[in-house]
């Protein structure tokens, strides 16, 4: 027993240390973004756009309240958006020089925040309830609090479609990237059996199609040493247990979504404050799961993981010579040293009267969640 | 089928569309750091205006024999392995050889610190690009004459150069592109509408435009 107490303190005095924030920032002003949450929670990065992946986040660091800075992602970026059509053609991968097609922003794109550059908006904004307990009649051990996230965002314009791409980092340490579609809807004519009918009566249906989406994101948990990623699945159908069964991703490898499964993404010598070790889970469930013909393999697998590889950047349609293709060829054999995780997002476009015109934004993405970042919630007050 | 009749078809037509926001022509480098100033910029900013011209520059200085090879663009070289070094990549295509030359700058140095090439290795297109695949629609005769017609019905006034048309190209690989640098044109008007371009690819290595069939 005093064992364990000495071990946990030493785990404890270990925790968490660096990036200090008094070192010199790895960036400027105004591509530095620092900014501290109500509830005390702290975001540090530093953003640029791109000329080919457009708005990139690097050097992430979370701050929890009254704890050091942990590093997370080294990057994230959009990886490309492929747009193929319900009758076959067309087929678009959009990414595209998406930094010269950044939309220049006004004031009203980005409300309470800055626009930095005219083309990036940073930004906080209300995010619902971060926790609500009942205080069973006693209102001093009532505990509610609203939660806040911050917002980095860029939106492009490509051809009819207008992309908004968000980076969102909540108060209670999570990271959401999503993407979302609006402008105008192609004005394809299909076929019913490819379409829906909008406009009046029966005369025009616009063609049905997917936006699959790949994020690229450069996991370094402190550092780019260390890091391991773990796949986690509960297995059991049918049947009153739940097991759950760890699978250590040792070598490159390409995964399916399946129920209740996630991924995570830890460094084992780095530990919260009770020894267990700093992670961020992700998961991808929001996905349609689109998968294409054989020649567009990209699009068969809703995860890869691969060894960083710096001419990796896009999932297809890459554009770096003596480099593979698209992420279903990074995600060879290797042995994985420094994993980055690539998250492919479907979203199947059945358009609606609704649509035209301007089109509402729909959505998708995926999110990114701290697990035992912290010994224990930070923002109970 | 479409709606309205597809630029490859006998006349020219155009998907009916409203909304959408004007393509500012831009400098086709976003990413140049605009305020750096004097200061040194840290290892996480992005190149400044100074810097993408250095490279530019240095990049070029060594002669690619023969061929017809454009710069598309300066990205920041972003290798962890290089982490604090000033390092930036120079995009160039070789329309002649159809291959991709990236020249890597280590700006520190001012030389040039690596240079890989490939074929079928392709980059989006430039902003320039976008221009010259315009140019070769409008050259096309009965394309251009299309294309001029829906332009000047849209804008009450006749096209004076490609730049006039709201512009956004794609690479378009397979087909007739499996080892020429082709894009695939989006055409915007004044009146918000699109002309349906999307079987219609510019090869901007033989200098044609090819028509899809599907
Ligand atoms: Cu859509």
């Amino acid at each position: 027993m005093l064992l364990n107490l000495a071990l946990a303190a030493v785990l404890a005095a270990g925790t968490l240390t660096a990036p200090d924030s008094r070192d010199a920032a790895p960036c400027r002003e105004p591509y530095r973004v620092d900014q501290r949450l109500p509830n005390g929670a702290r975001w540090q990065l530093c953003w640029e756009m791109r000329t080919i992946e457009g708005l990139t986040v690097t050097r992430v660091v979370y701050v929890p309240k009254g704890r050091r800075g942990v590093g997370v992602l080294r990057s994230g970026a959009l990886a490309q958006i492929h747009v193929p059509y319900d009758s076959g053609e067309p087929r678009y991968h959009d990414i595209g020089s998406l930094g010269p097609s950044a939309v220049p922003l006004t004031a009203a794109d980005c409300p309470g925040g800055r626009r930095r550059e005219q083309t990036v908006c940073v930004t906080t904004r209300p995010r619902g309830h971060a926790h609500l307990k009942d205080g069973y009649g006693d209102p001093g051990r009532r505990r509610s609090a609203q939660g806040h996230e911050l917002v980095v965002l860029a939106a492009y314009q490509v051809g009819w479609y207008t992309y908004i791409a968000e980076w969102v980092f909540g108060d209670d340490g999570s990271i959401t990237p999503r993407l979302g579609a609006t402008g105008s809807l192609a004005g394809y004519t299909t076929t019913p059996k490819h379409g829906w009918p909008t406009g009046v009566g029966h005369r025009h249906f616009e063609e049905s199609h997917s936006h699959n989406v790949f994020w690229r994101l450069d996991f370094d948990i402190q550092g780019r040493s260390r890091d391991v990623v773990e796949q986690y699945d509960f297995s059991g159908n049918g049947t009153k247990k739940r097991t759950m069964v760890r699978t250590r991703l040792t070598h490159e490898a390409k995964a399916v979504s399946a129920p209740m499964r996630w991924w995570r993404v830890l460094d084992p010598k780095v530990r919260n404050g009770d020894g267990h070790p700093v992670s961020w889970e992700i998961s991808n469930s929001d996905s349609s799961r689109y998968r294409g013909p054989a020649e567009e393999a990209f699009t068969h697998h809703d995860v890869y993981v691969t060894q960083y590889r710096a001419c990796e950047r896009l999932a297809s349609m890459n554009a770096a010579p003596r480099c593979a293709d698209s992420v279903d060829a990074y995600a060879g054999r290797e042995r994985l040293a420094d994993p980055v995780i690539w998250v492919n997002v479907g979203f199947h476009h059945v358009a609606r009267d609704e649509d035209a015109d301007p089109m509402p934004v729909h959505w998708q993405g995926f999110r990114v969640t701290p697990r035992d970042v912290t010994a224990k919630n930070p923002y109970g007050g | 089928m479409r709606r309205g009749v597809a630029l490859a078809g006998s006349a020219l037509g155009v998907a009916v569309l409203a909304g959408a926001l004007i393509l500012l022509a831009g400098d086709g480098s976003p990413q140049a750091a605009r305020t750096a100033g004097q200061q040194q910029p840290a290892p996480g900013d992005p190149l400044t205006p100074e810097e993408v011209g250095r490279a530019s520059e240095i990049a070029n200085r060594r002669h690619m024999a023969g061929g017809r090879v454009e710069l598309l663009y300066v990205e920041r070289d972003d290798d962890k392995a290089h982490e604090g070094d000033r390092r930036a990549a120079a995009y160039f295509y070789d329309y002649a050889r159809d291959t991709l030359v990236v020249r890597t700058v280590d700006l520190g140095r001012g030389e040039v610190v690596a240079e890989s090439k490939a074929a079928g290795a392709q980059p989006p297109p430039s902003r320039r690009e976008e221009v010259v695949a315009a140019e070769l629609l409008l050259a096309d005769p009965r394309l251009g004459r299309g294309v001029r017609a829906e332009y000047a019905r849209a804008a009450g006034r006749p096209l004076r150069s490609a730049s006039d048309l709201g512009l956004r190209g794609l690479i378009f690989r397979g087909g007739p592109c499996r080892t020429h640098r082709c894009v695939r044109l989006f055409v915007r008007l004044p009146d918000e509408r699109f002309l349906d371009t999307s079987r219609i690819v510019v090869d901007l290595s033989a200098k044609k435009i090819h028509t899809l069939e599907w």
